[in-house]
């Protein structure tokens, strides 16, 4: 009798623990189901995009560095950079190219992230439109700026525009058209136009101006000049509304201290000096730096992607812009060098100018080489608004001096940095043929290095001129038909053979 | 502090036992001696119990056999007792010398070892199971008993994840990685908890390594990769045994990689850049950064019982002193093991053990090795020589050439990185026996981890925390396992069989939460990470939480007939919460039968094969590869900064999978154990194939358009590891003053990866981030897992022309050219292919003990053959961004044109053959030389036993490869559950903490 009582006992302690439905429950991880309760929510998702963009595989190098590489005023400079830098500027890229198979995806996931937003902005109720709407148009204006990206970049691509939750269904689509894709962008930006509100107190999110700014964009390179101009000019007889102005001193605009109180960014992607790994990072103040370059104490940079010496020589000395994005100079062991000494400081140099524009007052760094800047980096300035206007004007009425006006308020602000005479007001009587040739070089000079020039040559097919000899950056590889897209990744064709043929070429 | 707090504490028990053992021999009555000895050879038995019958006044033999006992009366009956002999009892009746002579036992001549939820005889098992004894686990000092285990089982290779690294984790694999995805890491069982964390060496009676299917099943979803036994030392019958264990141990790095020297150096710079100007130093960095090491082991234990108790505690101090400057690891330890025999028929028993180590880290291999990134080992290879520590302003100084990051003198003496790991372990079980033949037994246990990770980089490093003004961070982690355990075992006769039957019911829950935050610009480096608070730059904190809970039914069926055949069946069905949705329970079964010829009429008589059996098993098993939530869809909160402000910001992270499963192998083994001439001459023989389906792989096949930040985890992959295991012991000499065995282990395993998602290839990348390399390694159907991959070197440009030659033009003379596999006359990532496989042919331990008289002599080779290296260290020394070896004085140059090696330029560090390496080697793990002290001179000091040991470990070794240590890995992180850098990152090596020679003394006292 005793035995079982013990027994007994024994038994009940051994169902004291042991029962589970086996459930998960997780605590402190995000489940889809149910996040999005409120417009503040909807923000949230969008705010993921925003993320999404200023991460390495984005706008801190992967999408930054091969647009400007593409380019003829940006090359390679540490001839020992990996392969796949130099295949960008080379034109001798594949279709494994390891810049195209980072930024691809990345695209995508700041795509995912609008659509998810605007998925779940549909669902939510017990909110007036006028709350929900203008967060919702901020998830259409970037997913329409992300496939301005991506079809200027590829051509013909998948189009996505809702939650995937049909895998199987996803992997078998085919590209849609450019035209088609332009569509959606077009009637995106249409939309974020119609609800986001005249201004935000911040350039990082977009207003009414910024759709309208980008429509002007997209029209200007799909040669709708009409349309672009008539978005361009909406913008700058509204400019009061919008709270537009171009900034007083040009350095202004990539000093970090300086830059938010200027107000003229329509749209920026905005760096703090913080970053949590590579998201929130840019690494393009190492990129472009001068290794060994004691100036700023960042730890110099990596000298990889670096103007050719045309650039420095081409460039009207008189132009306060040419001082403010190119340095000339370094410190090196305490002493100011020429820049005819780098490569004496670090064979990984080259004699050459470098750019200025994300080295030179970029504020606190998250980490070395200036990695994780304080920088915030216009994606689009009123300037452009106004030289876009100039350009789709010249192509409707030629020689009218409000298309030299637009342009003479650029120059003449800068001008206003040093005093000089240069750049002089736009000559009268120009041929149609030439102010479309001085506002492309004007574009070139206002916004050097600011990652519209490849877009510039592509949009007006320019290759064969600004790669062959005796260019800026003679590029014998360069091949009309093929190296005005970069080919899709390679694997995203095995994944879903509906999307090949490749581009031409690849 | 904490090692004034150890010593004082040891010095407090070792008086205690002073004053014990002078109390245990103050009233002597009659004092009896004598010798016990094996009646077949007639030599010394050591160990022997010797006990007055009916009391707790006991003895046991020293290494001779010899015993000295004082007994209450003259007729006392005193009970000789040792595993596999027949216990005799002696009546003293007057005499004062009683010598007896052991008959074997020849029904218990087996050992009994230790497998799931039970014992059993050796002769018994028809799985694969491999025992490592007490004394091959402390025959020279480690700081874990994983690295005990190195070459000393068949099939079990023990790989610690950085080299020679105080407190570095070490993985063990038995018969190769089974997965890919998860972890490889075998099941650890202490004393019968699941997923204890490993006692010290000196503590562990035991460990028995569980192979194959049949061994493992009863182990279910966590069988897959092999079961370590553990069982830690016990207290027996007789009077209480004291034992101290002193070692000490000066170590040194064995090699060191040759460099260029301050004028080579700069003269080989300016040959790349003519414009260099030679620093003002001669600096050899590896000689700032390496001194002599010492390791400081001591342990003292309390043992003994009586009819109702027995009794096992002890405490453990390590310390170890590394060979890089402020390099530490320090350690205590308990463990406690009681039992009692509370009535005749329940049992109750209590384990604790607890354990703290403190690692005193140095940064050490680099991830990304680029700017401001540089540990200590590969800086002191890649820095200037010609560079002083510091500046002439007292500043510390930064590489002049390629990145910048701080010179590794800095980095070692200035930035801290401390682990603090708290283990706690309590186990409370008891054993009933309801009827005669059949028993419960419940166990409930509970563990807890706690682990805490400091770092600080003050602003005096240059590379980089200089402008973040000083980094800090903390992280911890603390996990905890509860575990209920109730089988029931019933054993019984029938007719010529014995059947034993086994089933039970588990419950496991365990739980980690986890914090880290960080910190950046601080007023004063004094703060170190202790003022987070302090600093003007607050990182993002960050914390998690997972729980997993397991239930089982776990059942075993053993049938032994006539000592001639032997079947079991073993199952096990497992639930578990990280189980996705639609598969929430798994079974797992295995069946096995064994055939003891030698106990059949033909050869029971025969004299030369004392034993011969034959075992076959087949069963499947789990990989414990699902983690918590891993099919669950989820959303990934993400920096984001909108107007230089940090905002709340989520994207789409994962799709869900409600129906990912486990990983299953599916493993066959076949086995064949003999022994010759009495088992002079024993071998166990194994060939086993383990075919691993539904391997846990991302799905890199879903479309990157869809916009998710992960890829999903899919059942898809499948591998195949097939091996051959021999294990051979032979006692080759064995008289009364001189014996000699041998013990051999060789094993081989092959591994095959067999299936992959669409038999894609899937690309790795194991190089440090600053080489800025995409793809270094390769998994491909039909290869080993882990392959090299890469460009074929074929040497230098000659500048004169060669028509045709892809890739020529693009080079100068000079310059690197390499085969244009495709023909397609440029060369490009198509000219790729496999150019080395990390996996070794083949693993051997091999054993030899001696011992003349008092004299004994331990030589144990362990050995690892046929496997490839690829050396980071030596593509970044030939890249022309810092340091190089002497092989660029015989670069290419106009007038220097016979030559494999490229002329001095800055080059792109491309993955090529030319940095594979074979990775063979043969070493000399452990030379030992001990001696006992005679008995009578042991006894008159009032001590049963005196022990003193020299020895060496890691003396010899030979080997081709040219780096530091062989056994080199990187980005190997051994034993994370998520983490598949064990199973394919493999044979890499980059500033590799070097491998260490140590010279030991040891001491083991007695009482």
């Amino acid at each position: 009798m005793k035995n079982f009582k013990t027994l007994g006992i024994l038994l009940a302690f051994a169902t004291v623990v042991g029962c589970s439905d086996l459930e998960e429950v997780p605590v402190g991880r995000l489940s889809p189901d149910g996040l999005v309760q409120s417009p503040a929510d909807v923000q949230t998702l969008i705010n993921g995009a925003i993320g999404n963009m200023a991460t390495e595989a984005y706008w801190g190098r992967k999408l930054s560095l091969p647009i400007m590489l593409r380019s003829d005023m940006v090359s390679i400079g540490d001839v020992g950079t990996p392969g796949r830098r130099q295949d960008v500027d080379r034109f001798s890229m594949s279709d494994d190219n390891g810049m195209v198979t980072a930024l691809w995806p990345r695209a995508y996931q700041v795509i995912a992230a609008t659509n998810e937003a605007i998925a779940a902005a549909a669902t939510l109720t017990g909110f007036p439109p006028e709350q929900i709407d203008p967060v919702t148009a901020q998830a259409h204006f970037f997913r329409a700026y992300t496939y301005y990206h991506l079809v200027r970049l590829f051509g013909e691509i998948p189009y996505i525009d809702a939650p995937v939750v049909n895998v199987e269904e996803a992997s078998q689509i085919a590209k849609s058209s450019v035209d088609a894709v332009y569509n959606n962008i077009i009637a995106d930006l249409e939309l974020a136009k119609s609800q986001l509100p005249d201004t935000q107190t911040i350039s990082a999110l977009p207003s009414r101006a910024t759709a309208a700014a980008f429509l002007a964009s997209v029209y200007l390179t799909r040669g709708e000049y009409q349309l672009a101009y008539d978005e361009a000019k909406f913008v700058i007889d509204n400019e009061g509304t919008f709270n537009l102005g171009l900034a007083v001193d040009f350095q202004d605009l990539f000093d970090h201290a300086a830059q938010t109180s200027t107000n003229e960014f329509l749209l920026s992607l905005d760096f703090n000096g913080f970053s949590d790994g590579d998201t929130g990072r840019d690494y393009t103040p190492a990129l472009t730096g001068i290794r060994a370059n004691e100036r700023g104490n960042i730890g110099g940079g990596w000298s990889v992607a670096v103007p050719t010496i045309n650039v420095y020589n081409s460039w009207d000395g008189r132009d306060y812009r040419k001082a403010v994005s190119l340095d000339t100079t370094g410190i090196f062991d305490g002493v100011e060098e020429p820049f005819t000494a780098f490569p004496d400081f670090d064979s990984r140099n080259i004699q050459s100018a470098y750019i200025a524009k994300y080295t030179r007052a970029i504020g606190p760094t998250g980490t070395g080489n200036g990695r994780a800047s304080s920088l915030n980096y216009g994606l689009m300035r009123y300037a452009e608004v106004l030289l876009i206007a100039a350009e789709a004007l010249n192509e409707l009425s030629p020689g009218s001096g409000e298309a030299a006006g637009y342009v003479n308020r650029v120059r003449a602000r800068a001008r206003g940095g040093n005093g000089s005479a240069f750049p002089a007001d736009v000559a009268g009587g120009m041929s149609q043929d030439d102010f479309r040739d001085m506002v492309l070089e004007e574009r070139k000079w206002e916004l050097a290095f600011e990652f519209k020039r490849w877009y510039d040559i592509k949009r007006r097919q320019l290759g064969p001129e600004v790669f062959g000899p005796g260019s800026l950056e003679p590029q014998p590889n360069f091949d009309p038909s093929r190296d005005y897209l970069f080919p899709l990744p390679f694997d995203e064709l095995d994944r879903n053979p509906n999307l090949a043929p490749n581009n031409p070429g690849y | 502090m904490l090692r004034t707090r150890i010593c004082k504490w040891i010095r407090a028990l070792t008086f205690g036992v002073f004053i014990l053992t002078g109390t245990l021999t103050y009233g002597q009555q009659k004092s009896i001696t004598g010798t016990v000895v094996a009646s077949t050879d007639g030599i010394g038995i050591p160990g022997v119990n010797v006990v007055e019958k009916g009391t707790t006044n006991g003895v046991t033999t020293d290494f001779d056999g010899n015993y000295v006992i004082t007994v209450s009366s003259q007729d006392a009956t005193l009970v000789f007792s040792y595993i596999g002999f027949v216990s005799q009892e002696q009546n003293v009746s007057g005499s004062t010398a009683i010598n007896i002579s052991l008959d074997e036992d020849v029904s218990a001549l087996d050992e009994v070892v230790v497998v799931g939820y039970g014992t059993a005889k050796k002769s018994d098992i028809t799985g694969s199971v491999s025992s490592v004894k007490s004394e091959e686990l402390a025959a020279f000092p480690v700081l874990s008993a994983e690295q005990a285990l190195q070459g000393r089982a068949a099939g079990v290779a023990v790989q610690s994840n950085n080299g020679g690294e105080p407190g570095a984790p070490i993985a063990i694999s038995i018969r190769g990685n089974t997965s890919i995805g998860s972890s490889s890491a075998a099941l650890v069982v202490v004393d019968g908890f699941v997923g204890g964390a490993l006692p010290q060496p000196a503590d562990i009676e035991s460990i028995e390594i569980l192979k194959d299917a049949s061994a493992t099943a009863i182990y279910g979803s966590r069988g897959a990769n092999g079961v370590i036994m553990v069982t830690t030392k016990k207290g027996t019958k007789g009077r209480m045994v004291v034992e101290i264990n002193s070692t000490y141990s000066s170590q040194a790095v064995t090699e060191r990689i040759d460099l260029l020297n301050a004028n080579q150096f700069a003269s080989y710079r300016q040959a790349i850049n003519p414009s260099y100007e030679q620093g003002p130093a001669s600096t050899d960095w590896q000689d700032l950064i390496y001194r002599t090491g010492n390791i400081s082991n001591h342990q003292l234990s309390f043992s003994g019982g009586s009819d109702k108790i027995n009794y096992y505690v002890s405490g453990n101090y390590f310390k170890q002193n590394g060979v890089v400057i402020n390099s530490a690891f320090e350690r205590f330890s308990f463990l406690s093991n009681i039992e009692v025999q509370a009535t005749d028929k329940l049992k109750l028993g209590f384990n604790a053990f607890a354990n703290r180590g403190n690692k005193d880290g140095i940064q050490s291999q680099a991830g990304s090795g680029g700017s401001g990134e540089g540990d200590v080992i590969s800086t002191a290879y890649r820095f200037a020589p010609d560079t002083p520590i510091q500046d002439e302003n007292g500043v510390n100084t930064t590489n002049p050439v390629g990145d910048q990051f701080d010179n590794p003198f800095a980095i070692a003496t200035e930035s801290v990185d401390e682990t603090t790991t708290d283990d706690y372990r309590a186990n409370f079980y008891a054993d009933y026996e309801i009827i005669k033949g059949l028993s419960f037994k419940t166990t409930f246990g509970f563990s807890t981890e706690n682990r805490t990770r400091g770092r600080f980089q003050p602003s005096t490093l240059i590379g980089q925390a200089s402008i973040q003004g000083g980094i800090a961070s903390v992280e911890s982690v603390k996990g905890t396992n509860i575990l209920s355990e109730n089988y029931l075992t019933y054993t019984t006769e029938i007719g010529k069989g014995n059947l034993t039957a086994l089933a039970g019911y588990s419950y496991q829950k365990d739980r980690t939460e986890r914090f880290s935050a960080a910190s950046q610009g601080f007023l004063s480096n004094s703060l170190s990470y202790f003022a987070l608070d302090a600093g003007s730059d607050i990182q993002t904190p960050s914390s998690s939480l997972t729980e997993r809970e397991i239930v089982s039914l776990f059942g075993r069926l053993n049938y032994e007939y006539d000592d001639r055949y032997l079947l079991t069946f073993t199952a096990r069905r497992d639930g578990a919460s990280n189980f996705a949705k639609n598969n929430k329970y798994a079974f797992f079964p295995s069946g096995a039968i064994g055939w003891r010829i030698s106990n059949e009429e033909f050869l029971k008589d025969n004299k030369t094969l004392s034993n011969l059996k034959l075992r076959a098993s087949y069963g499947v098993t789990g990989n414990p590869s699902l983690t918590p939530y891993q099919s669950l869809a989820n959303f990934q909160p993400i920096y984001s900064n909108v107007g230089d402000q940090q905002v709340g910001a989520v994207v789409p992270d994962l799709l869900e999978n409600p129906d990912l499963k486990w990983e299953s192998s599916y493993q066959t083994n076949i086995g064949l154990d003999f022994g010759l001439f009495d088992n002079r001459i024993s071998a166990t023989l194994d060939y086993y194939t383990i075919d691993t389906k539904d391997l846990i792989l991302r799905n890199t096949g879903l479309i990157e358009y869809a916009g998710l930040l992960s890829d999903p985890f899919q059942n898809v992959g499948e591998i195949n590891n097939t091996g051959f295991e021999v294990t051979l012991s032979t006692k080759n000499v064995t008289t009364e003053n001189f014996s000699w065995t041998t013990d051999l282990n060789w094993s081989t395993n092959k591994v095959e990866v067999v299936k992959l998602i669409d038999g894609e290839d899937i690309f790795l990348d194991s190089s440090p981030g600053s080489f800025l390399q995409d793809e270094t390694h390769i998994l491909r159907e039909g290869e080993p897992v882990g392959v090299f991959w890469g460009y074929e070197y074929r040497g230098v440009n000659q500048g004169t022309p060669e028509p045709g030659t892809a890739g020529y033009d693009e080079t100068g003379a000079g310059d690197e050219l390499f085969t244009d596999l495709n023909d397609d006359g440029v060369i490009t990532g198509e000219d790729r292919k496999i150019i080395g496989d990390p996996n070794p042919d083949w693993i051997a331990g091999l054993n030899n003990n001696f011992r003349y008289k008092n004299f004994d002599m331990n030589v144990f080779f362990q050995a690892s053959v046929g496997g490839d290296i690829y050396s980071y260290t030596f593509l970044e020394l030939a890249s022309g961004e810092s340091n190089a070896t002497p092989e660029v004085l015989n670069a290419w140059t106009p007038s220097n044109t016979n030559t494999n090696v490229p002329s001095a330029a800055v080059r792109e560090k491309r993955i090529t053959n030319r940095f594979v390496y074979d990775g063979s080697y043969v070493r000399l793990k452990n030379l030992s030389l001990g001696y006992n002290l005679p008995t009578d001179i042991v006894n008159k000091m009032g001590m049963q036993g005196v022990r003193l040991s020299l020895s060496g470990q890691n003396l010899l070794t030979f080997t081709d490869f040219p780096g530091t240590d062989p056994e080199a890995q990187y980005q190997a992180t051994a034993n994370s559950q998520d983490s598949q850098d064990s199973n394919v990152n493999r044979g890499f090596d980059y500033g590799s903490y070097p491998n260490i020679r140590s010279y030991t003394l040891s001491i083991n006292l007695k009482f």
